[in-house]
């Protein structure tokens, strides 16, 4: 079985369609891009998959790990093991770092059946996750994403799912404005969460992430569909020609 | 518009012998009998009304309850007690550091006494928005002066207990006087408690005055309690590069109007003025600052937050006024407030008043619910809704929480308000 499958979804906000009928499905031990032009509904699937308010399935389903997950409340999501990175980190001041950490971790081993982690293993390897990031630990102890650059923040994302082990990851545009040094940690990160228990999903709006990050296959999202699936050698296809000849072979 | 004068109860409570020197006691006690009490018509009023105190028929202390002792232990290194039961003061401690004196205000001679009741900048004796602290000067008898010495850094806290309620319907009026030398630095706590279930109105006046270069912090922290009525005004004059850092934390209380005038006379002098006000239940938390920038090259900072639960009510009016040779000045100001229910209110206003042309100056106010894309964020992190809210109020509380200079007592207020965000009653709020 399938870790996602989505079948034939449709999704509107605002009473406007914004998916309309994507299928995929995503096995354990898989990397796959979802690549579109802007406004051809990557964020609205992630956010779906999130379960943000706002956005209405008007038909479909979609069974995450043999649980429908249309039926979840978005934390619910989130301990069965589909972590949602961010295109823009929100910014909490407030709230350390540290504590999002613990609770996330906690909720999930409570849902386990485990007992709340010992600060001392925990406070061990937040900081070996932190150095690997190429972090300074004093941002354990600034707010949530609180004046953070770009890269920063996109960094923070990578190690919230080092930590919380997911069983998918979905990055929404976690490359989109990183400098190249940020983005080779970040892919760095990604390529350590690689495993056979695990599925990523980037949707990414550029082909160079794709260069540190080998997906195993390449979807084309169009206007709400999926139009085209491959290999990544679909991803160089689109870098080099662009996504005009895809849409027009497709169509 | 005619006023209607002090209510019989309250106009036969004034003492034929006050603190203040006759004159003034005098003058203070014919205004206050015609103006009366503020009411909502007047324009420092609008939002605050006082018809609890009108007609509560509080009476003057009977001096009962010498044996009381604060419920709350407060995480202070080794501090200098001054405590007040329903406004009477229990006398002077034993142990006073070097370079503090302390006297009862009863005990004073004529020229402190009068110092404790001329306050700068002067609030006027006829002026209805001014009416309680000419009422305080009109009653006062209870109170006592600190003096710290030219250069004496005072490490021990200096602490008013005000231990409110301790007898039946009383009402009180003590002054204070605090005095810095030349380049001395204090740290003094105001530690509010209500001690008894009973109603009591406290109507207290604080005037401190800062000499050159000299720093006083000034924490208020009003713990819960749901019958404790208070008007509380501080009077802050400050000389040259002299500091004023005030810090207003307020858990509670029935109505709690607290005024802080703040007169920045010396240049480079700086004042911070950093509060938190977290009405729940029917509680009204108020507090009016002024800040008066009388001199150039002077600075202030003020920073204040308001969350409001239940059908609590927060209301915050900062005014600021540069006057006209105060040039080269920095005054920024914010005011963010969160509402967690819909049946609670904040009023927040910001007033600048600028005559000088070379100012820098900004202020700001929000008024809002739960930040709903970091709700979001954090459950997509697995944290259920209900934690999720309770990080995002403490987090909004914290970031005032961590700019107390005490390191101990910031940890316990972090404490305090996780206490309090255990017990909201969910699902309360419909921000969900």
């Amino acid at each position: 079985m399938a870790l996602l499958e989505i079948k034939n979804l449709h999704a509107e906000i605002d009473g406007k369609e914004i998916l309309k009928g994507i299928d995929l499905s995503i096995n354990a031990g898989e990397v796959h891009a979802i690549m579109g032009p802007n406004g051809s509904g990557k964020s609205t699937l992630c956010h779906v998959l999130g379960g943000r308010d706002g956005y209405e399935v008007t038909k479909g389903s979609i069974t995450f790990d043999g649980h429908d997950l249309l039926e979840m409340e978005t934390e619910e999501r989130a301990i069965a093991g589909l972590l949602l990175g961010f295109q823009h980190p929100v910014e909490i001041p407030g709230v350390k770092n540290i504590y999002l950490l613990k609770e996330a971790l906690n909720a999930k081993r409570e849902a386990q059946g485990l007992d709340e982690i010992d600060t001392f293993s925990f406070m061990k390897q937040v900081r070996e996750l932190v150095a690997s990031m190429d972090m300074d630990d004093a941002f354990l102890h600034r707010g949530v994403n609180a004046g953070f650059s770009g890269g920063e923040k996109k960094r923070n994302e990578i190690l919230q799912m080092l930590l919380l082990e997911p069983k998918l990851a979905l990055l929404d545009e976690t490359d989109s404005g990183l400098d190249i040094d940020a983005l080779k940690v970040v892919s760095d990160g990604i390529n350590r969460m690689r495993g056979e228990e695990r599925g990523i999903i980037l949707v990414t709006h550029y082909q160079r992430l794709l260069n540190y990050v080998e997906p195993d296959f390449v979807h084309v999202l169009y206007k709400g569909k999926i139009i085209k699936s491959g290999d990544k050698s679909l991803a160089h296809r689109l870098e080099a020609e662009g996504y005009q000849e895809i849409l027009e072979e497709a169509s | 518009m005619k006023r209607t004068g002090l209510p019989d109860w309250l106009s036969d409570a004034l003492p034929e012998q006050a603190a203040a020197p006759n004159e003034i006691a005098q003058a203070a006690r014919s205004q206050v009998e015609s103006i009366g009490l503020p009411g909502l018509r007047d324009e420092e009023w609008r939002w605050t009304n006082l018809r609890a105190i009108q007609r509560g028929r509080f009476n003057a202390p009977s001096g009962v309850g010498a044996d009381i002792e604060p419920g709350t232990r407060l995480p202070l290194d080794n501090p200098v007690r001054l405590r007040f039961v329903d406004g009477v003061f229990q006398g002077v401690p034993d142990d006073v550091p070097e370079g503090v004196t302390l006297t009862a205000l009863a005990d004073a001679d004529e020229t402190t006494r009068a110092a404790a009741f001329s306050p700068k900048p002067a609030p006027s004796v006829d002026n209805p928005n001014d009416a309680l602290v000419t009422l305080n000067t009109a009653m006062a008898r209870e109170g006592v002066v600190v003096d710290v010495a030219a250069n004496t850094v005072v490490e021990r806290p200096i602490v008013i207990e005000w231990l409110d309620g301790a007898t039946e319907s009383v009402m009180s009026h003590p002054r204070v006087l605090v005095r810095l030398g030349q380049s001395a630095a204090a740290t003094l706590l105001e530690h509010i408690e209500t001690v008894g279930e009973q109603p009591a109105w406290r109507n207290s006046v604080i005037v401190s005055t800062i000499a050159a270069n000299a720093a006083l912090t000034h924490i208020a922290l009003g713990l819960d309690g749901e019958s404790r009525l208070t008007t509380a005004r501080t009077f802050a004059e400050l000389d040259r590069d002299a500091r004023y850092h005030s810090y207003n934390i307020q858990l509670g209380g029935r109505m709690i109007r607290r005024e802080y005038d703040i007169h920045v006379g010396g240049s480079g002098a700086h004042t911070d003025l950093i509060g938190l006000m977290m009405p729940r239940g029917k509680q009204l938390l108020d507090t009016h600052t002024r800040i008066t920038h009388a001199a150039a090259d002077t600075t202030s900072n003020e920073h204040y937050r308001t969350i409001a639960d239940d059908a609590g009510r927060g209301v915050f009016k900062g005014r600021i006024l540069i006057e006209e040779d105060a040039q080269r000045i920095e005054a920024y100001q914010s005011s963010n407030n969160l509402l967690l229910s819909d049946n609670a209110e904040i009023d927040a206003k910001p007033e600048l008043e600028i005559y000088a042309d070379d100012v820098s100056c900004s202020h700001g106010a929000t008024i809002g619910r739960l930040d709903q894309e970091a709700l979001f964020y954090l459950r997509t992190r697995g944290v259920p809704l209900a934690e999720a809210r309770g990080l995002l109020i403490a987090g909004f509380a914290q970031e005032v929480i961590d700019e107390l200079p005490l390191t101990d007592l910031r940890d316990w207020l972090t404490g305090q308000v996780e206490q309090r965000l255990g017990e909201r009653s969910l699902p309360a709020d419909s921000d969900a």
